[in-house]
């Protein structure tokens, strides 16, 4: 009896242990890309994704950090290195936890990311997997915020380009910030980004 | 007792366990600079740091025993350093360069490739249907590629002083029997394929791999779409006929349609081709090419079908005869390749496949009747291995069966029967070699034993490259080339040999940021080549392997997408030194195919205020060899230069809605590609002729293209 007391607090204090060792972790990296170090923050996700093989989070964050990272890069080299790397850690996530609309919604954004960078040679053949990409989330989580606003923003982009009226999309955006309002993520880890964008989005819109 | 004396010992490890070891050292490439930025950790734990400015790392850990130390980075290989956890003080790391397909070196001799990641692309798949002229054709506008040159009146590809039957096309690996529609002499034909079934084009002029043989001068490689992106409907509605498309999805099948019907009668009812044709009845076809596709967790399965039903009825001057010559053709093509890839664990992959076609002629000329049957089958088996990404290894064999018929029938009873079965075996081994991002390699060979010559032949071939600077890359290959003679001689002798040639290409490359610059030259040795004492091959010709020839010259690229914006375009230069003694030649000569110098230059502009794309093209085409037999000399006398500029308009009414216009020789040069001469002088002793010119010179295209699919965005831009 005392034994197996014993034993569950010993498990006890070490799952203490990893979790802390996780959390501190997460936060850390959180902090490093909040700073821009970039290169130290993705190497430390790379690091709790390789030790939380089971977990999707650290690899949905490599990405993550990767793509965001490439918005603007303009050397083709950098850029591809980075975004194949983002491709890669997209892939295993979605291994991990199938048809999550989070990690659809972050491998349109690195598609959207080749299409910013050079659109004519990636516009045509990405844009019609960012669409199918969107609806798969939309179908999956119709009221997810980051997946209504993704949506909305890239049909706007759309719209724009080929001259069309972008007020359907801003009725959108705003139903996306009402459910921005509301979103509680999963826990502190969980994707929780994206307000700030479709309130800015919002704005254009009202102007 | 006992418990507390193991709550002890388990606390001890508990806190044992949580003393900490530093680890420390450096990391280097392999010429001893420090690498910062690289992830160094233990494997599955949470101990690590990354470098910094100067390679170092240091970090701490409470894991004990032996570990695994990971260092990894972009661009390089990770390396692993396994050992007691103790022995990582100080240590320094030496990462060897990752080979890296988008910046290393490429194999480029002789190929242009258009897809979409690839370094080598030099067109992309869009560009292959917004080029003006070519009116959707892929064939046209790889006429705009170096290497090839214009012959206004065939259509088909002619490579470096090959004449087309030298090209052979591939789909998903796997010979295509007849890739172009039957047509008439002198009007021009086209790829039978639609091009937007095709994710990815090669385009191989010269010195390519083994896994390809029975070409002298050129293959062209083309690859079905793995995944369609969306389910949509295509609706085209043109001057010259209508199609529909759809693309429907089913997890993880698809299948892909496509149906066309065109009717050139009420376009020649308002603009008649008048330069020496009637029509009775205009080019008139009916075609249909579906795709279906698999897609499991190991491997992919697809199934291409294309049926073709096409006729034609038209009446063409001939000096010889008093009336113009009646041609009639219907022809009737159907067509079967499916494929299966299979990826086994450790990097081993099987390709599979296996193609069939049913290709029929019933052709009339005159009173005379020619029915052809041809009925060809491919079978494939590849093996390839990546023992790493610098050594893959690829194993191969082929089996072709060809069995051609034909049957001649004169207006008097007169019956001639031709025909001949091959059996063609191939087997081919390869390896690609990346002795770092600077020099790479590609050995390979190919042996084939054909049945209806009794012929064993060996081929090797060899591709070298080298990077010379960041943006600059050289490329050597070479490559020895056998094809059999073609069905309507082999229909007639089967003691021939196999034609031969060698290619020696040296290739140099530069790439900068949109700009692509290209320039080969390259030497075509060619022997065996097969002669006949006839005009044209016939069933009581003698035929014989005594001919020989040779093709030299260059080619240049350039290509521009950035420095202005909206604006695209390409600049290809061929010049080709050549001459042949083939066919019914009497001496060593330029064929007439083959013209000194062809230019193309390929301009593409969007307008964003009237959302349209508008796009040049022009070609030239040095005067091309005839023979005058007024003359002493053989093919001695040229015409005169050859000129097109060709116009297209694309408008997008609205994301779904296409308009699109064309005119081809917008500005209406009479161009001349050859001359007929009189098979017996006149009174005065002199031999008459008459110019070979287009039945039009100009063409015209209207053409609307509505797209459904069910997220309102995708259009038919891609397809035109």
């Amino acid at each position: 009896m005392k034994k197996s007391i014993l034993l569950v607090l010993l498990l006890t204090i070490t799952g203490i242990k990893a979790q802390d060792q996780y959390t501190r972790g997460m936060e850390k990296a959180m902090k490093l890309w909040s700073e821009q170090k970039i290169v130290d923050a993705s190497n430390l996700f790379e690091r709790i994704a390789t030790a939380e093989m089971d977990n999707w989070l650290p690899y949905y964050y490599v990405a993550m950090v990767n793509t965001t990272a490439s918005f603007g890069e303009q050397d083709e080299q950098k850029l591809s290195l980075q975004l194949g790397k983002a491709k890669e850690y997209i892939d295993i996530a979605k291994n991990i936890s199938p048809n999550n609309p989070e990690i659809l919604v972050l491998e349109a954004m690195t598609n959207t990311a080749w299409i910013a960078f050079d659109g004519a040679t990636y516009g045509m053949t990405l844009s019609g997997k960012n669409v199918k990409l969107y609806q798969e989330a939309a179908e999956l989580a119709p009221d997810n915020p980051r997946v209504v606003f993704g949506k909305a923003e890239w049909d706007m982009g759309a719209a724009r380009y080929f001259g069309k009226d972008t007020a359907p999309y801003c009725k959108d955006i705003e139903r996306s910030l009402e459910l921005f309002a509301t979103f509680k993520p999963e826990s502190d880890f969980h994707p929780n980004w994206g307000q700030d964008r479709a309130k800015s989005v919002a704005e254009q819109c009202k102007s | 007792m006992n418990n507390q004396i193991t709550l002890f010992i388990f606390l001890l490890i508990v806190s044992v366990s949580s003393a900490q070891i530093t680890i420390s050292g450096k990391v280097t490439d392999n010429a001893n600079q420090p690498i910062s930025g690289a992830n160094v950790y233990l494997e599955g734990t949470y101990d690590g740091s990354s470098t910094n400015e100067s390679g170092g790392f240091s970090f701490e850990t409470s894991e004990t025993g032996t570990q695994t130390l990971v260092i990894s980075m972009l661009s390089y290989e990770p390396h692993y350093e396994m050992g007691d956890v103790s022995y990582f003080k100080n240590i320094t790391i030496q990462l060897v360069e990752a080979i890296n397909s988008l910046t290393g070196v490429t194999l480029t001799a002789g190929t242009f490739e258009a897809g979409d990641n690839s370094k080598v692309s030099v067109l992309k798949p869009l560009d292959i249907v917004t080029t003006a002229g070519a009116a959707g054709d892929f064939v046209a506008a790889l006429q705009t590629l170096p290497g090839t040159t214009t012959v206004n009146e065939d259509g088909r590809l002619f490579v470096r002083g090959g004449d087309a039957s030298e090209t052979q096309v591939f789909i998903d690996g796997l010979r295509v029997f007849q890739p172009f529609n039957a047509t008439a002499n002198n009007i021009p034909t086209r790829g039978r394929f639609s091009p937007f079934l095709f994710k990815g084009i090669t385009f191989s002029t010269g010195g390519y791999s083994a896994e390809y043989g029975q070409a002298l001068s050129s293959v062209l490689l083309l690859n079905t779409t793995d995944v369609p992106d969306q389910e949509k409907t295509d609706i085209s509605i043109m001057s010259v006929g209508g199609g529909v498309g759809h693309t429907e999805i089913w997890g993880n099948e698809s299948l892909s349609f496509n149906t066309s019907y065109v009717n050139l009668a009420p376009y020649e009812a308002l603009i008649p081709s008048s330069q020496g044709v009637r029509w009775n009845s205009p080019y008139e076809s009916i075609s249909g090419e579906a795709v279906f596709r698999s897609k499991g967790e190991k491997g992919i399965f697809k199934l291409y079908t294309g049926f073709n039903h096409a006729n034609l009825d038209i009446e063409q001057e001939n000096i010889n005869f008093e009336d113009f010559v009646r041609f009639q053709l219907t022809n009737n093509n159907l067509y079967f390749n499916s494929s299966y890839k299979h990826f086994f664990a450790k990097d081993w992959t099987l390709t599979s496949g296996a193609s069939i076609s049913w290709d029929t002629n019933d052709i009339g000329i005159v009173e005379n009747r020619i029915d052809a049957k041809e009925t060809g089958s491919h079978l494939k088996v590849k093996l390839k291995k990546s023992f790493s990404n610098r050594f893959s290894l690829s194993l191969g064999t082929e089996l072709f069966n060809l069995d051609y018929k034909e049957t001649f029938i004169a207006p008097d009873g007169f019956e001639f029967d031709s025909n001949y079965n091959d059996q063609l075996f191939a087997g081919f081994a390869e390896s690609d070699i990346f002795f770092s991002n600077k020099f790479a390699m590609k050995l390979g060979a190919r042996i084939e034993n054909t049945s209806v010559l009794n012929e064993f032949s060996f081929s090797p071939r060899l591709s070298l490259a080298y990077q010379s600077s960041e943006k600059g890359q050289f490329s050597f290959a070479y490559g020895d080339f056998y094809q059999n003679p073609q069905s309507t001689i082999l229909g007639y002798d089967q003691s021939l040999n196999a034609e031969k040639t060698s290619h020696y290409i040296l290739n140099y490359q530069y790439l900068d940021n949109g700009k692509t610059f290209r320039a080969e030259v390259y030497y075509k040795d060619y022997n065996d080549l097969v002669k006949f004492n006839t005009e044209l091959p016939q069933f009581d010709s003698q035929y014989s392997n005594s001919g020989s020839g040779y093709a030299s010259g260059l080619d240049l690229f350039w290509r521009d997408n950035k420095s202005i914006e909206n604006l695209d375009y390409w600049i290809s230069y061929s010049y080709l030194d050549t001459e042949r003694d083939f066919r019914n030649f009497r001496e060593r000569a330029t064929p007439n195919f083959a013209s000194k110098h062809n230019l193309s230059v390929v301009t593409k502009y969007w307008v964003n205020k009237l959302r349209s794309q508008v796009g040049l093209s022009y070609n030239y085409g040095s005067g091309r060899p005839y023979d005058n037999p007024n003359t002493v000399e053989f093919l001695a006398e040229k015409t005169k230069s050859f000129n097109n500029l060709s116009l297209n308009w694309a408008y997008l009414i609205d994301q779904q809605k296409i308009l699109y216009f064309s005119v081809n020789n917008v500005l209406g040069f009479n161009n001349i590609n050859n001359y007929q001469y009189a098979n017996t002088p006149n009174v005065a002793g002199v031999f008459d002729r008459q110019a070979i010119r287009p039945a039009a010179d100009s063409f015209f295209f209207v053409g609307f293209f509505w797209t459904i699919s069910t997220d309102k965005k995708s259009n038919q831009l891609d397809n035109l």
